[in-house]
């Protein structure tokens, strides 16, 4: 029997205990974080066979429901503690050679805070502890962001701070208001309730939570400090934040949606129209960019307005559409973020047009970064194909003139992410002098992540059927929320 | 008379609420209004000390003590809501971290670009 707290436990413990491994050895700390989310993803994996059965609640300091503060560990939560504990692997194994300079003790720190923060998010049962755990990921991802020291990162990390934390004050102007109306903070006991109280008095505790975390989800109007932060953190931090981050704060925004306030068509009319209001301002912000990185950092907003456009359709396919295309995002955008730093770090700048013959120095990363971008553009077999391919098909599944033009627009986003990814896959290979120079590939601690991921890209893509029934329990979990309550609270 | 009777029994009501709804909004302007980044990390102070007078206020009863039946006879309806203090006290230490991080990183920005005036600090187009 596996407790699902030792996924938030070890981590964290780990997290604190790193300096005094440090005393011991200065060159063991940057292996902990590969330690614990080797840890944390056998530990997932053992509970997924379970919760597809049903979910495992834990409670912790053994009162009764409701006045408990828990654990819910249901499909949805397994799903992404796994793909965090996957993500934070590849990246921390990709890290023991790329941070070399700066403070290495506080970024392995930082880090394991940042993932075991999301950790937290993904599994709590509790809307108070909800905004802990997220104040952890987004404090530590100010620093992280600053963690260069340089002019731009300190920067970007002032700008997202700002924004972050009054986001975080309506988040809990939100928390109190609920807790003022229904005198508990457990989800399932708020969600059990919801109806007894009048739609109006209800609807303002919603807007100020779904803006709270909207900013942190990267949601259209509160998205600028996204393009900074993303672009100025070190690629591995790019890599997490584009792939966990923004994830995590989506996933709370429709845990909030979903499973509190159990929406009504209205909120998912503003959820369509807001996502592709994202979708489109994100792609063609980045079809303008010239910064490899701003431009991975916008197409991550594109893809995040995809989602949101998903969650808004509601149907179950939709919803598991949804889910998929988050998985499909984390593991190419990290990918593209990964092979991305040492091309940054090979030609000693973020313009795209320096990067002309890089397919033939460096032709591993080069490989893997176009592998990334065909999967994030939705060509087959990568798995980005199939994740786009259901969200639309469950979109004209609707039989609407509405839902039409909306895909359409989709569309449209999707040949102009096509356009600037293709302009950049030229680039790599078929710009530049002809003769053939100096090879001087990645070391190969970074190229080994990569290729877990393109091979992860193109396996999951080519054999998607063990992942869709781990995602189809996982919409129903979202979708029926009565069943949640009814689990959680006996 | 009665108008007079009215307001003052509203405010004797909600006097908690629109207090720290007005230090809400106070912060909120300064964070808007203000360029220097001092200011601005103080308007963020502002706001979330009204976040957690408001925490406060929703489980407040006027004249009520603390939740702990120390004397025999204690009104258990006479006592204060403990959950929102305990509330307050997470979310106090949390708005001291952000504090500090933001406080250390305007000393940062003070290194690079000599200035504090977020007006013109403007390299990642603000």
């Amino acid at each position: 029997m596996v407790n699902p707290v030792l996924l938030i436990v070890v981590p964290l413990g780990l997290a604190f205990a790193l300096p005094l491994f440090g005393l011991i050895s200065k060159k063991i700390i940057k292996f902990i974080p590969v330690v614990a989310f080797i840890f944390n993803l056998v530990i997932s994996s053992l509970l997924i066979p379970r919760v597809l059965d049903h979910p495992i609640i834990v409670s912790i300091g053994g009162f009764p429901p409701p006045f408990y503060i828990n654990l819910v560990a249901g499909p949805v939560g397994i799903l992404f503690s796994t793909l965090i504990a996957l993500a934070g692997l590849l990246v921390s194994i990709y890290a023991l050679g790329y941070i070399k300079e700066g403070p290495e003790e506080k970024y392995h720190i930082l880090y394991l805070l940042l993932l075991t923060g999301a950790t937290g998010v993904v599994l709590t049962g509790d809307i108070f502890n909800l905004f802990v755990f997220f104040e952890i990921v987004c404090i530590s991802s100010y620093s992280l962001v600053a963690y260069m020291g340089d002019k731009a990162g300190i920067e970007s990390a002032v700008k997202y701070l700002i924004q972050g934390s009054v986001g975080s004050s309506f988040l809990l102007i939100g928390i109190g208001l609920l807790y003022g109306l229904f005198g508990t903070l457990n989800m399932a006991d708020i969600a059990q309730n919801i109806t007894s109280i009048s739609p109006l008095s209800v609807f303002v505790p919603l807007v100020l939570i779904i803006t709270g975390l909207g900013v942190e989800a990267a949601i259209f109007p509160l998205n600028s400090w996204l393009p900074d932060a993303h672009s100025s953190a070190p690629s591995s931090i790019s890599a997490i934040l584009s792939g966990i981050a923004i994830e995590v704060g989506l996933y709370a925004v429709v845990r909030v949606i979903f499973t509190i306030f159990g929406g009504s068509s209205n909120i998912f009319m503003f959820l369509l129209f807001l996502g592709i209001l994202t979708l489109l301002i994100g792609e063609m912000s980045a079809f303008s960019q010239s910064n490899i990185k701003r431009m991975l950092a916008y197409s991550s907003i594109g893809q995040i307005g995809l989602i949101v456009f998903a969650f808004g359709i509601a149907t179950s396919h939709a919803v598991t559409g949804g889910l998929f295309q988050l998985v499909s995002h984390t593991l190419a955008k990290a990918l593209l973020f990964l092979a991305a730093g040492y091309m940054i770090h090979r030609t000693g700048s973020m313009d795209i047009s320096t990067f002309e013959g890089i397919g033939k120095r460096m032709p591993f990363t080069s490989l893997a970064f176009t592998v990334g971008a065909f999967s994030i553009v939705g060509l087959p077999p990568f798995v980005g194909f199939f994740s786009k391919f259901l969200i639309i098909k469950s979109a004209l599944a609707k039989q609407d003139v509405l839902f039409i033009v909306l895909v359409g627009l989709v569309l449209l986003g999707t040949v102009i992410e096509g356009a600037y990814f293709f302009r950049v896959v030229q680039v790599l290979y078929f710009k530049g002098e002809k003769v053939n120079p100096v090879r001087k590939e990645a070391p190969i601690i970074a190229l080994i992540p990569m290729f877990i991921l393109v091979a992860l890209v193109i396996g999951i893509g080519l054999y998607h059927r063990f992942i869709t029934i781990i995602l189809n329990s996982a919409a129903l979990e979202l979708l029926n929320r009565v069943e949640y309550i009814r689990s959680v609270l006996g | 008379m009665n108008l007079l009777s009215n307001v003052v029994n509203f405010l004797n009501n909600y006097l908690y609420y629109i207090g720290a709804f007005g230090l809400v909004f106070i912060g909120l302007c300064i964070i808007l209004i203000k360029r220097n980044l001092i200011k601005v990390i103080i308007g963020l102070s502002i706001l979330d000390t009204g976040v957690n007078l408001f925490l406060i206020s929703v489980g407040y009863i006027s004249k009520g003590t603390a939740p702990i039946f120390s004397k025999p006879g204690l009104d258990s309806a006479l006592m204060v809501d403990p959950v929102p203090q305990a509330l307050v006290l997470t979310a106090i230490v949390i708005g001291v971290a952000v504090l500090a991080l933001a406080l250390s990183l305007a000393i940062r920005l003070y290194h690079h670009y000599g200035t504090l005036n977020l007006r013109k600090i403007k390299e990642q187009r603000w």
